[in-house]
């Protein structure tokens, strides 16, 4: 008896030690750096609508305009062809001439602009980059929000900074479109006691370093502290969620839900053009795989009829 | 008519005498198993990298001033350059997959134990000149995680005592990575390198030729003939393993096509977000990790706390692989009749690899440190008392015929 609880005990421990070992290792090693970046997960952080066949080249048409009218003065899309774009977006030449070009470009012309870079330099502080690629080195998710994400910051040289890109050196070209948020009181106040609470974290980091106080103290007031900056950033996640992060100080021209939508179209249109190829490949795709299919099933049953004589 | 025309070609060239020597009449263990299909796919795939990169070369400008932008080009306005790219993109991934498990079959059914040290050897050979060529190639797109992941790599050898600085100048050409690097990488990644790598692959087949496959039971067909010469266990390579590969062929394009036509970036880990945008010398992209098939052995490095010396056990941890004939000193050659303390060893040299991958693409923290210290150390135990491991536990008795 005694020495199958022995037995037990040993068969617990090992589980407890087995559990200790694939709970904490890989918590620590599958960690998501939520503070590598410079805070966190982007805010907000909401999901694009995703469409599909027809809705999806409509929406790319949409985006296309938009991109046309507010974008490209300042961002080119040099990789892409005006007639191209036509042509995979199921427009006439003809239209895209006379709608969507405003340059002296031909029709099978690169989409590019006359912005100087020394000038821009100047203006915004780094030249406007290309956006040919940008929805594959950025993602369309990020785009969504970036482009959702400026709001009113009388600090920066436009009068605006962006929550997703922070310090952002881009003025708000769709203001006309969406109008002028802040951050709501409550994000204000948030954030002063996530900036209060940094400080906190770097008095003690300063008082530990120059030896003044006693090193518990202080310890445990860093502990403190980032344990109150990580409940404050899931405050703001749940705020930007409910939709109560941002608040419109100025109307533009659209709603609320009519910009979001027209952002889901210029993301729609930026995925394309970063690969133009991609809603065609898949469709190539199938075949590819059922031809493949095919032939491995023909080299199988040849196989077997080849090793019928191999025992 | 036919024949005569043999007839005139064999008095002049032994067509048919290496036909028949190295296919027709090569005879090959019946017992092949899944693993054996990773060899004839590593073949293809070499040809698949070589004409999609000769069509890729056609409208490729190794200059930094318009790699990237010939790179969309090609993907954009080059007819089927969409298709050129995936091809050669997925294959450099392709590649080191089916070269890692051609080498895992060796590991396990012991094929590179005598006679096959050569065939090894020269495997290992064409292992390295396949790193060189992925890493060289890499740097061809001048993305800037081309940019910055050759810069991280090619500073390694500045740790190098000494000579290191000039040694890093000398491989870049100038101060910094720059568009001498690129012309030089381009001329070693189209020219030098695949010469190198067809050389050995056909002195690796060669050596295999000249003392025949192994198999999964690791037995020497050659013992038992018949009154013809021919082994009782063998089977000519043609027809019976030509059709045989033709459907590991068939399996591994569905695979393949699925990752170019659905899947092309694979999650980042086969094209890396970064770079789709250009090389910038004053831009570096948040976090800086090798393309997959490296990062072992980048783990490995990360793991030794001075740089110097990482550099050195990262190459200690390919050139211990060349030793492994002299290595493993079992009375057998294969897993199957192998003491249970060699499946366990390698089991756990298995997790401990892949564990050195995964962290090998992280930023390090504390813990990921002791890890890959802890999976750095058990790579090399592995390796180097490999010769007194191997020798303990109880082996299966081997049968005289191969299990079929």
């Amino acid at each position: 008896m005694n020495n199958l609880n022995n037995k037990m005990t040993m068969n617990s421990l090992f589980v407890k030690v087995a559990q200790f070992l694939l709970v904490g290792v890989s918590a620590s090693l599958f960690a998501v750096n939520a503070f590598a970046s410079g805070g966190g997960s982007p805010i907000p952080n909401d999901d694009m609508p995703q469409y599909s066949s027809d809705r999806l080249i409509v929406s790319m048409q949409n985006g296309m305009q938009v991109y046309m009218n507010n974008c490209m003065g300042c961002h080119a899309l040099e990789f892409q062809r005006y007639n191209r774009s036509a042509k995979d977006l199921k427009m006439s030449e003809q239209m895209v001439i006379d709608n969507l070009m405003f340059t002296a470009d031909k029709i099978g012309d690169p989409m590019s602009n006359n912005m100087q870079v020394e000038m821009s330099e100047k203006w915004f502080g780094t030249a406007p980059p290309d956006l040919s690629l940008i929805a594959r080195s950025r993602s369309p998710h990020w785009l969504y929000n970036y482009l959702r994400g400026f709001y009113k910051d009388d600090t920066r040289p436009y009068g605006v900074n962006n929550s997703v890109f922070v310090d952002v050196g881009m003025p708000h070209a769709l203001e006309n479109m969406q109008g002028i948020q802040d951050k709501t009181e409550e994000v204000k106040g948030i954030e002063n006691d996530i900036g209060y609470a940094h400080g906190e974290i770097a008095t003690a980091r300063e008082a530990l370093k120059t030896n003044e106080g006693s090193v518990s103290s202080h310890n445990e007031a860093i502990d403190k502290a980032e344990h109150l900056i990580h409940e404050k950033e899931s405050e703001l996640i749940e705020l930007s969620k409910s939709g109560d992060y941002f608040t419109l100080i100025t109307e533009g021209r659209l709603t609320p839900q009519e910009f979001d939508s027209s952002m889901t179209d210029l993301v729609n249109f930026l995925e394309y053009v970063g690969e133009p190829i991609k809603i065609e490949r898949k469709g190539m795709g199938i075949y590819v795989l059922m031809f493949i299919l095919f032939f491995t099933v023909v080299a199988y049953f040849l196989k077997k009829e080849y090793w019928k004589d191999v025992h | 008519m036919m024949s005569n025309f043999m007839t005139w070609i064999d008095d002049r060239f032994p067509a048919t005498k290496v036909w028949n020597e190295h296919i027709a009449q090569y005879y090959a263990p019946k017992n092949f198993n899944f693993w054996y299909f990773f060899g004839s796919l590593a073949m293809l795939v070499l040809v698949n990298q070589i004409l999609t990169g000769i069509w890729l070369t056609m409208n490729y400008n190794p200059s930094a001033e318009g790699a990237f932008a010939s790179i969309e080009f090609i993907r954009r306005d080059v007819e089927w350059g969409h298709l050129l790219l995936g091809m050669h993109a997925t294959g450099a991934s392709a590649f080191f997959v089916v070269v890692y498990l051609h080498m895992f079959r060796g590991l396990i059914y012991g094929s590179f134990r005598k006679p096959r040290e050569l065939v090894w050897i020269f495997g290992m050979i064409i292992f390295v000149l396949l790193m060189a060529e992925g890493f060289m190639g890499y740097l061809l797109p001048w993305g800037n995680m081309s940019y910055w992941g050759a810069q991280v790599i090619i500073n390694l050898f500045s740790a190098v005592p000494v000579v290191g600085e000039d040694l890093a100048i000398w491989i870049r050409g100038d101060f910094i990575i720059s568009g001498a690097t690129l012309n030089r990488f381009f001329a070693l990644h189209v020219v030098a390198l695949p010469m190198a790598l067809l050389l050995m692959v056909f002195l690796h087949i060669v050596a295999l030729h000249k003392v025949g496959s192994n198999n999964p039971d690791g037995i020497d067909i050659k013992k038992l003939k018949d009154e013809n010469g021919i082994p009782l266990d063998g089977i000519p390579f043609h027809p019976y393993y030509t059709v045989k590969d033709i459907v590991g062929v068939g399996v591994f394009l569905f695979i393949f096509c699925w990752i170019i036509f659905f899947n092309p970036e694979m999650g980042g880990y086969f094209l890396e977000a970064p770079n789709f945008t250009p090389a910038d010398p004053l831009k570096t992209p948040d976090h800086i990790a090798p393309v997959w098939y490296f990062t072992p052995y980048y783990s490995i490095l990360k793991a030794v706390p001075s740089q110097g010396l990482g550099v050195i056990a990262m190459a200690a941890s390919l050139v211990v692989l060349f030793f492994l004939p002299w290595l493993d000193r079992s009375k057998v050659l294969s897993i199957r009749y192998k003491s249970p303390i060699f499946k366990v060893a390698l089991t756990l040299f298995v997790i401990s690899f892949f564990i050195l991958g995964y962290l090998g693409m992280k930023a390090p923290n504390e813990m990921r440190t002791l890890v890959a210290r802890i999976c750095t150390i058990y790579y090399f135990a592995f390796f180097v008392l490999m010769p007194w491991w191997s020798q303990w536990g109880t082996t299966k008795p081997v049968p005289e015929r191969v299990t079929h």
